[in-house]
């Protein structure tokens, strides 16, 4: 056993070098890779989708269904999460020949009176407020520079993270209403879809964009409905994520 | 920079693979299975990125005084899908491991064989 798993890394390690042997120089404009469809949203992407960061481009206009269905799969990671039955309630009783279980659990509730660091507690209470402006900004600015959705998405979970390990899960739990929160977690795939909706009613594709000069503000608008809905929907269904990983 | 006939950022990615890889097959506890998959991912994404990049390049955003030459926006975006599917994976994974410690008390594999 011990060998096969070398052995496995060895002829992996092959493979690839044979593999990345091949590639063409690292960094060349004439690459393969930038002469197909690369070099057109470069050239006509700014006019085509008004948007002047192509990175967002590509992601919400000229590949809208490959995001739509990516924020989809994060809500059912969450969805699965969720699901899973609860271990302790469902460990049988006549476990008694596996006494490390048993020290485990006397831990559960012990955890929650670690204290934090007052310098940790300070750190995150002083940067907070400005973690939580730099979200918005680059959630805001996704589409004009460098930022996005799925970016302030992921400040905003790491915020939620750090607060909730210095002020309790309690606490922080309170940051997402309780009723709002079964729809919050929701919000990537239903802004998707509404905006792909009405993209259908305007443009006769879903998920399309009107083109027009004149549905500028439309336009501008449908996109940042969009990014809303994945940083809002992405940052919930971490921080719900977090919460649903109590041991 | 070119070493053994590769690249440098190549074989960088190759390396990196290949630890993530051993830490997957070999180790025994779950987590630092889970945390070479993550190595594992993390080499890829770093290959797909790189492969978009362009020899003095700006980052593709077409704002004033940028250019001629953008690098290639696809692999970003190609990148940020497959962030959220490792996010989710890992979220799963992680999720199964804390239920595996709840119900047997170890996460070593070797412990967890034949138990009930």
């Amino acid at each position: 056993m011990r060998w096969l798993g070398l052995a496995l890394v060895v002829v992996a390690a092959a493979t690839l070098m044979l593999g990345v042997a091949d590639l063409p120089p690292h960094g060349a404009p004439d690459a393969p890779v930038h002469t197909h469809v690369g070099a057109r949203y470069l050239e006509r992407g700014v006019a085509e989708t008004g948007m002047r960061n192509l990175v967002t481009a590509v992601l919400l206009v000229y590949r809208g269904f490959d995001t739509f269905l990516e924020v989809v799969v994060i809500f059912s990671a969450l969805v699965a999460v969720v699901a899973l039955p609860r271990g302790r309630a469902a460990r049988p009783d006549d476990g008694d020949d596996r006494p490390p279980a048993a020290s485990l659990t006397a831990e559960g509730p012990a955890q929650q009176l670690v204290s934090v660091s007052p310098v940790v507690a300070f750190v995150v209470q002083l940067l907070g407020p400005f973690i939580a402006v730099f979200a918005l900004a680059s959630l805001y600015r996704g589409h004009v520079s460098p930022g996005g959705g799925f970016q302030s998405a992921a400040i905003f979970g790491a915020l939620f993270i750090a607060i909730a390990l210095v002020q309790g899960r309690e606490r922080a739990a309170l940051l997402v209403p309780r009723g709002a929160r079964v729809w919050l977690q929701a919000l990537g795939p239903l802004s998707f879809a509404l905006i792909g909706t009405v993209g259908w009613i305007l443009t006769g594709a879903f998920l399309g964009y009107p083109a027009d000069a004149a549905a500028y503000a439309l336009r501008e608008a449908m996109v940042v409905a969009v990014e809303v809905g994945i940083a809002v929907g992405g940052a919930v269904i971490l921080a719900q994520l977090f919460m649903a990983m109590e041991g | 920079m070119v070493l053994f006939g590769v690249d440098v950022d190549y074989l960088a990615f190759v390396v990196l693979f290949c630890v993530g890889l051993y830490m997957l097959v070999r180790k025994s506890n779950l987590l630092k299975k889970l945390l070479g998959l993550n190595v594992m991912e993390t080499a890829v994404f770093a290959f797909l990125v790189t492969a978009g990049m362009i020899e003095g390049a700006d980052p593709p955003i077409r704002t004033a005084g940028t250019g001629p030459l953008f690098a290639n926006p696809i692999p970003h975006a190609m990148v940020l899908t497959g962030i959220v599917v490792a996010v989710s994976v890992t979220a799963v994974a992680l999720a199964l491991i804390v239920q595996i410690h709840a119900h047997y008390g170890t996460i070593e594999v070797d412990e967890l064989k034949g138990l009930p």
